[in-house]
């Protein structure tokens, strides 16, 4: 009955789209969700419905802004960009991000 | 914040942020499209694609509609619209609901304002919970303490940091200056420290201070309060040295106290202040009882310690007042009383000490009113959700949560409940106003101009209490439904959990037990009160003080008898009289006195009530006579005294005597034979002029005229009239007399009778309100269970009935089912009743707690209202047609 897609934690799609944001510049949604894909090489199955939600969230947050603009194929495309708050949160969430994935590997590493 | 914000402003901008978003989503899938087609792809192809790639287009937007509004924001508007809907479509349980909750809920906030008011409120003065109440208990004047006493107390620097004394707050005319139109207003004498002690500011001027207060008669000034000055004086500082009257006299405007100081008498509010020395009283005798004495404790000291201490203090002073060469029995007495300490920061208040328990148990007993409706409201909630049930179960099954409909269901209880309290308040404002005409004039207006913030969050307190008791139980009761189960069981439902329903129905008739079993109680005792024989008939006498000025006090005997006369010629009017005091309730003076030949005052001086009448008095108030005759013209003036005797004087001085009419008594009680004799001309019906509820004791009626000068007298004008068309002629009259004289007390004898049991009459009225109120609500709460499960047994009872089971039992049968729940119902609240009669025992009268007749009726009616609630579903289910209903099972 859950409307949530459970492949995928909110948190990570935040910090995927703010990353992408950060390497390739401003991006508009078609252009988002494709990089997205593309990185996780298909090992995540992303509804790309699920990306305008996130945008509006971060957008409210105040971590990225919009902008209507055109695209390069000429065409009207509202662009998102990261904030200066956004570049903060990345490496916020970087570190909290490293710091998980240590704690986890060591659960998971072998023991001796 | 900023996030709600923004959420906020995303709401009200809802419409072009959707359009945004369409295009945005539109221009997704045409680069998608566009791609597709370039790697090779048909056109419809390429679109079926891009569009599965997104996924869920409708979806997507839903979540991105959530995340841009405030979402329990919008979805509580929806759930408010949907409520409002849902009880839109079922008048007639949304009037019901709202009705009861609002009768609850008006209830309490009136009762509780009057129980905020008197018990509760904390004077706007200087660390109130400091201020301890002197109250003499025991003695003839209850509350009140003479001037020595209360300088003695006054000394007690150890307990006290400060005792003030004041006299009663009372109506006293007053000119705003000399020669202005004369008004009222209400005073109240206090000694020199009170502003002081009470920590109260003056707004303008100053207070009085210890030297205000020293010589007798020597302080003509006044401290005005600040509503006063306000209104009669329009705020102008100009008053300060001004001269104003008080009672006739001029007194010097000193000063103005703060805003919102009335003095410290609940329900009666201060306006003129005046020294206590100017009060014309007996300053050095102990045995006039006249003031009322407040005291703020050193916080080291206890109320227990200050108890202690004032014991020995009172038991000092009283044996030097009463020595042992004092008559014995008053001495006894007089040594019996005690100086309670009470507590004093909220206040002083005459209408507490005659009211407060009984208060206290109406402010329960409209608790069990509130429950009583909200347990009624969740009963008309279950019995819908049951009807709802297919709606709810398809509504789940269609992908709502739980939690969606939870909070859908208790946002229309919200609504009920907010229609419900709104309603309440105003209810409240005009109970307030009913119970205030139950109140007499004297006891003031306990309730003040605006509702009180404490009232007002109390209010919102029990409403929020009340949507939490009705709202929540049916809402997770009613959308409990397994989804494919509800929608097999078709419209009836499988039931809207019969036992809960039951539950509440049985509480709702214990409720209703303990009110209509107090409501009996009540209307019992008023009953008992009625039938006491008054000794005076005529109840539509209107009665009156006339109110002299001081120039024509000393000779008050000519205007009187010429008012009478005057009185007696107009339209209507069938007899005049008059006396000192009235008739009932006045007040009476004591005489000592010796009847010769009588065993009674052989040794000591026997002790009567004395007024003094004018011819026909007992003609004018309906009194028989039972022996002789009553006095008449000559009586008044002649030479030898005569007087009337009441039958209680019989008993008491002449027992068995046949012709009392023929023995004389004296006023000289100084040897046993007495000395000049005063003749008895009749014996009168024992009146009860001390109220109803007291004895009546030997009573000498002698001439009005006789001897020296009497008090001001009560008129008594007896018409064929309405008593309120004699308002206009009886004032015409007043001012020929002269242009000063005025009326004071104008009341019926019938509305003194009724004002002297105002708190029974009070009680019985709220009592019987509330007692049909709560019968109401358990007949709809017994009706509404019995023909539910009468509706949900169709099936069985048609079976009885095709086997052969007689139609009267099967009327049995159901009735039964109701009966039982009253008998359950009765065994919880018949103790509680009781418990609730002990508590009100002080305002019964012939009657005990344990009234029989009370209980018995009470459960009488129960059982009635059980059948009756029942009667109809039973008649319906005996009358099923057997073969119908086996056909439709």
């Amino acid at each position: 009955m859950s409307t949530r897609d459970p492949g995928i934690l909110q948190g990570t799609l935040d910090l995927m789209v703010l990353r992408t944001l950060e390497t390739m510049g401003p991006q508009h949604g078609f252009g988002l969700a494709k990089r997205i894909q593309q990185i996780s090489g298909r090992a995540l199955d992303l509804n790309q419905g699920t990306l305008y939600p996130a945008l509006l969230r971060l957008e409210q947050r105040g971590w990225i802004e919009s902008r209507w603009g055109t695209s390069d194929a000429n065409r009207k495309a509202k662009f998102y960009h990261l904030t200066r708050a956004g570049r903060k949160q990345i490496a916020r969430e970087s570190q909290d991000w490293e710091r998980t994935v240590a704690l986890m590997e060591r659960f998971l590493r072998p023991a001796g | 914040m900023r996030m709600f914000w923004r959420r906020l402003t995303g709401l009200l901008r809802g419409s072009r942020l959707e359009r945004e978003l369409n295009e945005e989503i539109g221009i997704h899938l045409a680069m998608q499209e566009e791609e597709f087609r370039q790697r090779g792809m048909e056109p419809a192809a390429a679109r079926a694609a891009a569009l599965r790639e997104f996924g869920g287009v409708a979806q997507a937007k839903e979540d991105y509609r959530d995340r841009r509004g405030v979402p329990w924001l919008e979805s509580a508007a929806r759930d408010l619209r949907y409520g409002l809907r849902g009880l839109r479509r079922t008048p007639g349980f949304t009037v019901a609901a709202v009705l009861s909750l609002a009768l609850g809920i008006g209830a309490n906030t009136a009762i509780f304002s009057l129980f905020h008011t008197l018990m509760l409120r904390l004077l706007p003065v200087e660390k109130p919970h400091e201020l301890v109440s002197l109250y003499p208990t025991g003695g003839r004047f209850d509350g009140y303490v003479s001037y020595p006493l209360f300088q003695e107390i006054a000394k007690r620097g150890d307990l006290f940091t400060g005792v003030i004394a004041r006299t009663p707050v009372s109506k006293t005319r007053f000119a705003t200056r000399p020669g202005a139109r004369g008004q009222f207003c209400q005073r109240e004498f206090v000694s020199g420290n009170y502003f002081t002690v009470l920590g109260v500011a003056p707004a303008l001027g100053r207070l009085f201070t210890e030297d205000d207060n020293r010589t007798p008669g020597g302080h003509p000034i006044a401290v005005l309060s600040y509503d006063l000055w306000h209104n009669r004086y329009g705020a102008d500082p100009a008053i300060l040295g001004a001269k104003i009257l008080v009672d006739e006299q001029p007194f010097t405007v000193i000063g103005v106290a703060g805003a919102g100081f009335h003095g410290v008498q609940v329900e009666r509010r201060a306006e003129v202040w005046v020294p206590a020395m100017m009060a014309g009283m007996k300053f050095t005798d102990p045995r006039t009882h006249w003031l009322w004495v407040v005291a703020r404790r050193r916080p080291e000291v206890s109320p227990r310690q200050i108890q202690a201490a004032l014991d020995v203090l009172m038991a000092q002073h009283l044996k030097a007042v009463y020595p042992s060469t004092y008559n014995a029995a008053i001495r006894q007495k007089a040594l019996g009383q005690r100086l309670e300490v009470r507590e004093g920061s909220v206040g002083l208040s005459v209408l507490r000490e005659e009211f407060g328990r009984p208060l206290t148990v109406m402010m329960v007993a409209v608790g069990l009113v509130l429950l009583a409706a909200c347990a009624n409201v969740a009963n008309l909630l279950l019995a819908r959700g049951a009807a709802r049930q297919k709606e709810v179960a398809l509504r789940l099954s269609l992908g709502a949560t739980r939690a969606r409909l939870v909070r859908q269901a208790l946002t229309e209880s919200i609504l009920l409940v907010v229609a419900g309290g709104a309603l309440g308040v105003w209810l409240a404002a005009w109970g307030q106003r009913a119970v205030i005409q139950f109140l007499p004039e004297s006891s003031g207006n306990p309730f003040g101009a605006a509702l009180d913030t404490t009232v007002l969050l109390f209010t919102l307190g029990i409403t929020a209490l009340s949507a939490l008791l009705f709202g929540v139980g049916p809402a997770l009761r009613s959308t409990a439904v397994d989804p494919a189960a509800g929608l097999r069981a078709g419209s009836m439902g499988q039931g809207g959990s019969p036992l809960l329903r039951r539950v509440l129905v049985v509480a709702q008739v214990a409720f209703s037990v303990v009110l209509v079993g107090l409501a009996a109680l009540f209307g019992h005792n008023l009953f008992a009160l009625r039938s006491v024989d008054l000794g005076f008939r005529n109840q539509n006498v209107v009665a009156f003080t006339v109110d002299f000025p001081r120039g024509m006090r000393s000779e008050i005997r000519t205007p009187s008898r010429q008012l009478a006369e005057q009185l007696q010629t107009l339209p209507g009017v069938f007899s005049v009289s008059y006396g000192f005091p009235g008739p009932f309730l006045m007040g009476f003076a004591g005489a000592s006195i010796r009847v010769p030949g009588s065993e009674r005052t052989a040794h000591e001086p026997g002790y009567v009530d004395e007024a003094h009448i004018a011819p026909r008095y007992f003609e004018t108030i309906g009194t028989p006579l039972v022996l002789g005759r009553e006095l008449e013209r000559n009586d008044m003036t002649g030479p030898r005294q005569v007087a009337v005797v009441n039958e209680a004087f019989v008993r008491e001085f002449l027992p068995g005597e046949k012709h009392p009419d023929s023995r004389t008594f004296s006023f000289d009680d100084s040897k046993p034979e007495g000395g000049e004799p005063t003749f008895i001309v009749g014996v009168v019906r024992d009146v009860r002029h001390a109220g109803i509820q007291k004895p009546v004791k030997p009573t000498v009626y002698v001439a009005i005229d006789q001897g020296q000068n009497s008090g001001l007298p009560t008129m008594l004008v007896r018409t064929q009239a309405p008593p309120n068309a004699l308002l206009a002629p009886i004032y015409r009259e007043l001012r020929r007399l002269g242009p000063s004289v005025a009326i004071g007390d104008i009341r019926t004898l019938r509305q003194q009778v009724d004002d002297s049991i105002y708190e029974q009459r009070l009680l019985a009225a709220l009592g019987a309100f509330f007692g049909t109120l709560a019968l109401v609500l358990a007949a709809v709460g017994l009706y509404g269970v019995v023909a539910y499960g009468t509706a949900r047994r169709t099936g069985e009872i048609g079976l009885r009935i095709a086997l052969g089971a007689p139609r009267a039992q099967v009327v049995w049968m159901i009735m039964r089912d109701s009966l039982i729940l009253v008998a359950l119902g009765l065994a919880l609240g018949l103790p509680a009743a009781l418990a609730g009669a002990r508590a009100v025992e002080s305002v019964l009268f012939g009657i005990q707690p344990a009234d029989p007749f009370t209980f018995a009726a009470t459960a009488a009616l129960l059982a009635a209202i059980g059948a009756a609630a029942a009667f109809l579903p039973a008649r319906r289910a005996s009358r099923l047609d057997p073969s119908q209903v086996l056909r439709n099972e």
